[in-house]
């Protein structure tokens, strides 16, 4: 059986492109998502006198036409950014009041999961591939209904699904993080999340932990240092573990066949940690490019027979 | 589509990993000016060769060398801004470098080295065209996979070329700290022994141990040290400064003989160092510093003043993400700042050292030095070399002063040496996790994460080319701008990369911040690319074919010394030799590596 794995993409349409795409191309038979899918900024594309105006990486773009537009619209997913056609005097508002982004980020969020999930319907009908998605820490939960009520798509998150007599395990949850996002928890109450699906499994040895937050002081969990007011110490340079102990504790203990991570986007990587491949194969979603996983795995001996990560 | 102003919100952001305020400009500089070391790479080598090329022009030619590093240092600049976070080199190389671009890269390589391998080995031509033509078709055929070409220069230049670079700074922690605290101290037996061959090996594993001391430390611990030293650097240079401008020249010369004298009982050193340079037919070059003349042989320095300023580009890397163009403009401040600081610090010191010590003493005392340091002469006027902090702190006749002067300016060793294993260890991660070496090659012990193996893979090379240093087997010690030659070849693949970046990677190019960024029409990064590309280029057949007359040899690493021209294929043989197994060996293991950077379809 062969798995590829992504996570991470933050609303990167051409990232999600690839990754239905993956499967036929990588003769992959599950695809899963290992969450994170959701965008972290809005660009506003602003009507004005018939025209449209829009600021993409610093430089202020005067669109004219549908064409125009539609492209513009089509390089600003592509990079995991949210396109939204707005009135001056809406852009005014929202700029004084944050609720009103906070309702346009979900709205924006909400409907590209949905828009995703159909093209998940038409790319995948047919084709026998089965596809996981799992959200995590950076999605608003409001997603995961639209996930669950998706055709060609099963919601991993919380969940223990059968993968050829591999139980597939996965948690979107990470440990607190400096931004405070959706679904954090401290770590004692990480690891007794991790043992209740543990216990639904018969074999943990022939287990795959789909765990978003990576196992602390992995190498999968390097990310540049922050001080006090959130700017990289030493210019990047200065990397810190900020993993998870639970989950590093729940692998050693319960020796799962295969941990598959993200959360890190530098962390990109594979170690062994007791007899359990780790897996972060990172994140340059802003590139167009996807990075993913592709794990091969011996159902009769239940172990991985190959991996390798790509930049797909 | 036009471009206009506007003045509103123009970009939402909602709470989020990895969403940071920014970064300090002051921290990019920081690295790059440490990187491009005026003491530890530029006092120890590049401003001591001047005496090599009586007719150039010092300053013409550190300038000129740091417009050429000006143009690779944008196209660095600009890949990073393309492709933050992508680690360097190798990936950029093996991203972009595939197709004709990667065929091209490779087959120069493949071409060029196997060409002068031939002819070092003793065949006559037309073996050596015949070679080469083996070559081209080899180094095409690897540079046609996705990632060959990355891997081999990534690899030479990364990881094997830092084995070499091991002792050389043992070397210079030996000149520039241990002797000149032995001498200070008295401890004459210590000095004699740092100074035998047993001494530089040993010093060559004390920073060997060092460094990778530092590396299980992690660039978090480090970069706390590295902050320090830069201060305490900078204040010993100005201090140093401060000496030289107040100082007559007179007063030196009294200064330098009394402590020759005093450590060695040398009567007279500053006379005899003159003596000792011209009677040997050391130096023949001016008495005075020419300031403003272009001389005939200024473009001949330039390739010394590489191994020096060639690396503002090192440890460049942009992290976190929805950057746009006011990012790379940071990234390149931060460079060239490095870069152009410390060459109008390097004009400040040589006009200084020209008026306080003399010219002439100043390229005697280095020539005397270099000659016997490699091994091109059996004796020397003084038992330590004239480490220029060292000999303005004679200007102070304080013992204690003089000590601490060798100490602060320790700093700049300390701050700058511990990144020499932490980017091979990157580059060997790198190389592991596309499966081109063993898994094993990227495991972290549990506690520390400290690279285990990788650090293996980086000790047991330094230690053996250490040795050869150290005992000069074969002259090896005489092959110091190899350790400059490599890298300057790794590089040339990234500058080539970003010239072809814009039309063999479209989508990629169009879509940073970097598009906007034009020359005449063309993109800055393809010409910035292309300049330094030939720059390197340029650099590159100095150093191989020195400056189209080897009957006299000049860099000591071209085609007079096969020597030399064969370590160059031990290097690049190994490269591809890794590469290949890796291919057939994980081909049988059902892994194909050229799936690596196979683009997935996106519609």
């Amino acid at each position: 059986m062969r798995l590829f794995f992504a996570t991470d993409i933050h609303g990167s349409d051409v990232c999600w492109r690839k990754f239905l795409n993956a499967g036929s191309f990588h003769r992959a038979d599950v695809l899963i998502m290992g969450g994170d899918m959701t965008g972290k900024a809005m660009v506003p594309i602003v009507g004005v006198n018939g025209h449209w105006e829009v600021t993409v990486q610093e430089q202020l773009h005067v669109l004219d036409g549908d064409a125009e537009l539609t492209a513009m619209e089509k390089r600003i997913a592509d990079r995991g950014y949210y396109p939204v056609r707005v009135s001056p005097d809406e852009l005014a508002a929202m700029a004084a009041d944050e609720t009103l982004v906070d309702a346009r980020f979900r709205a924006e969020m909400l409907r590209s999961v949905e828009r995703w999930m159909e093209l998940a319907a038409q790319k995948l009908a047919g084709t026998g591939i089965r596809c996981i998605v799992s959200p995590a820490n950076d999605d608003i939960f409001e997603i995961d209904p639209i996930i669950e009520a998706a055709p060609a798509v099963e919601l991993g998150e919380g969940t223990v699904l059968d993968l050829a007599g591999f139980a597939l395990l996965s948690l979107g949850w990470a440990n607190p993080t400096p931004w405070d996002t959706w679904r954090e928890l401290p770590e004692d109450q990480l690891r007794a999340r991790i043992n209740e699906l543990v216990a639904g499994v018969p074999d943990p040895h022939r287990a795959i932990f789909n765990f978003h937050a990576p196992p602390y002081n992995s190498n999968l969990d390097a990310a540049p240092k922050l001080d006090a007011e959130m700017r990289y110490v030493a210019g990047g340079q200065a990397l810190v573990s900020v993993g998870s102990r639970a989950v590093r504790d729940s692998i050693l203990e319960f020796g799962p066949v295969l941990s598959l991570h993200g959360h890190i986007h530098e962390g990109r990587g594979a170690v062994k940690l007791g007899r359990t491949l780790a897996v972060n194969p990172g994140s340059v979603y802003e590139d167009g490019v996807l990075a993913a996983a592709i794990v091969d795995l011996d159902e009769k001996k239940g172990e991985v027979r190959n991996y390798l990560l790509i930049n797909g | 589509m036009t471009t206009a102003t506007q003045e509103a919100p123009t970009l939402f952001l909602r709470k989020a990993t990895g969403l940071v305020k920014g970064w300090s400009g002051f921290d990019a500089f920081a690295y790059s000016f440490m990187s491009v070391n005026l003491v530890t790479l530029g006092m120890f080598y590049s401003l001591a060769t001047f005496a090599f090329v009586p007719d150039g022009s010092p300053i013409a030619s550190i300038v000129l060398s740091a417009i050429g590093v000006t143009f690779m240092a944008i196209a660095y600049a600009g890949l990073i801004a393309v492709m933050p976070r992508a680690g360097g080199d190798y990936v950029w190389q093996s991203r972009i470098l595939d197709g004709i671009p990667g065929m091209i890269s490779g087959a120069v390589v493949g071409g060029v080295l196997l060409y002068l391998v031939a002819g070092a080995a003793g065949q006559a031509d037309p073996i050596p065209w015949g070679a080469g033509v083996v070559g081209v078709v080899v180094g095409a055929a690897i540079g046609r996979l996705n990632g060959g070409i990355g891997f081999i220069l990534a690899a030479t230049g990364w990881w094997f070329i830092l084995a070499q670079w091991a002792p050389i700074y043992g070397a210079i922690l030996n000149i520039e700290f241990f002797q000149p605290l032995a001498a200070l101290t008295g401890q004459l037996d210590a000095l004699t022994f740092l100074g035998s061959n047993d001494g530089i090996f040993f010093v060559s594993i004390v920073v060997i141990l060092l460094t990778t001391v530092l590396v299980g430390l992690g660039m978090a611990g480090y970069a706390t040290v590295q902050r320090v030293c830069l201060w305490l650097g900078l204040a010993g240079l100005a201090v140093m400064f401060v000496l030289m401008l107040i100082s007559s020249q007179e007063q030196f010369k009294t200064a330098f003989d009394s402590a020759n004298a005093s450590m060695f009982g040398v009567e007279g050193a500053y006379d005899k160092t003159i003596a000792d340079a011209t009677a040997n037919n050391f130096f023949t070059g001016p008495t005075s510093l020419n300031l403003f003349e272009f001389g005939p042989g200024t473009l001949m320095l330039i390739p010394f003043m590489l191994f020096w300023i060639l690396y503002p580009n090192w440890g460049a890397t942009l992290y976190g993400e929805v950057r746009g163009a006011s990012d790379f403009r940071k990234v390149l401040r931060g460079m060239l700042g490095g870069l152009w600081v410390t060459a109008l610090l390097a004009i400040v010191f040589i006009v200084l050292a020209a008026k306080t010590f003399g010219w002439e003493f100043y390229n005697a005392t280095n020539v005397n030095f270099l000659y016997y340091f490699y091994a091109y002469s059996d004796t020397a006027t003084l038992p330590i070399w004239s480490y220029p902090p060292l000999i303005a702190s004679y200007l102070v006749d304080n013992n204690i002063f003089q000590m601490a002067m060798v100490i602060v300016f320790g700093a700049w060793f300390l701050g700058w040496s511990g990144t020499l294993f932490l980017s091979s260890t990157r580059m060997i991660f790198a190389a592991a996790f596309d499966r081109v070496l063993p898994a094993a090659a990227a495991q972290v012990t549990g506690r520390r994460a400290v690279p285990i193996m990788a650090l293996v893979l980086i000790l047991v090379p330094s230690v053996i080319v250490s040795y050869l240093y150290a005992y000069n087997i074969e002259g090896f010690r005489a092959l110091t701008l190899d350790a400059t030659l490599v890298i300057a070849v790794t590089f040339i693949g990234t500058t080539f990369a970003a010239t072809v970046l814009p039309w063999w990677k479209k989508d990629l190019y169009q879509n940073s911040p970097l598009a906007r960024y034009q020359v005449g029409g063309l993109p800055l990064v393809s010409v910035a690319g292309a300049l330094a590309t030939i720059f390197l280029g340029w650099a590159i057949w100095m150093w191989i074919w020195e400056r189209g007359d080897p009957s006299v040899p000049l860099y000591a690493i071209g085609v007079g010394n096969s020597n030399s021209i064969l370590w160059l294929g031990v290097l690049y043989g190994t490269a591809l030799v890794v590469y290949v197994v890796a291919r057939v060996v994980r081909r049988s293991q059902g892994i194909d590596l050229g799936a690596i950077h196979q683009e997935i379809p996106s519609e």
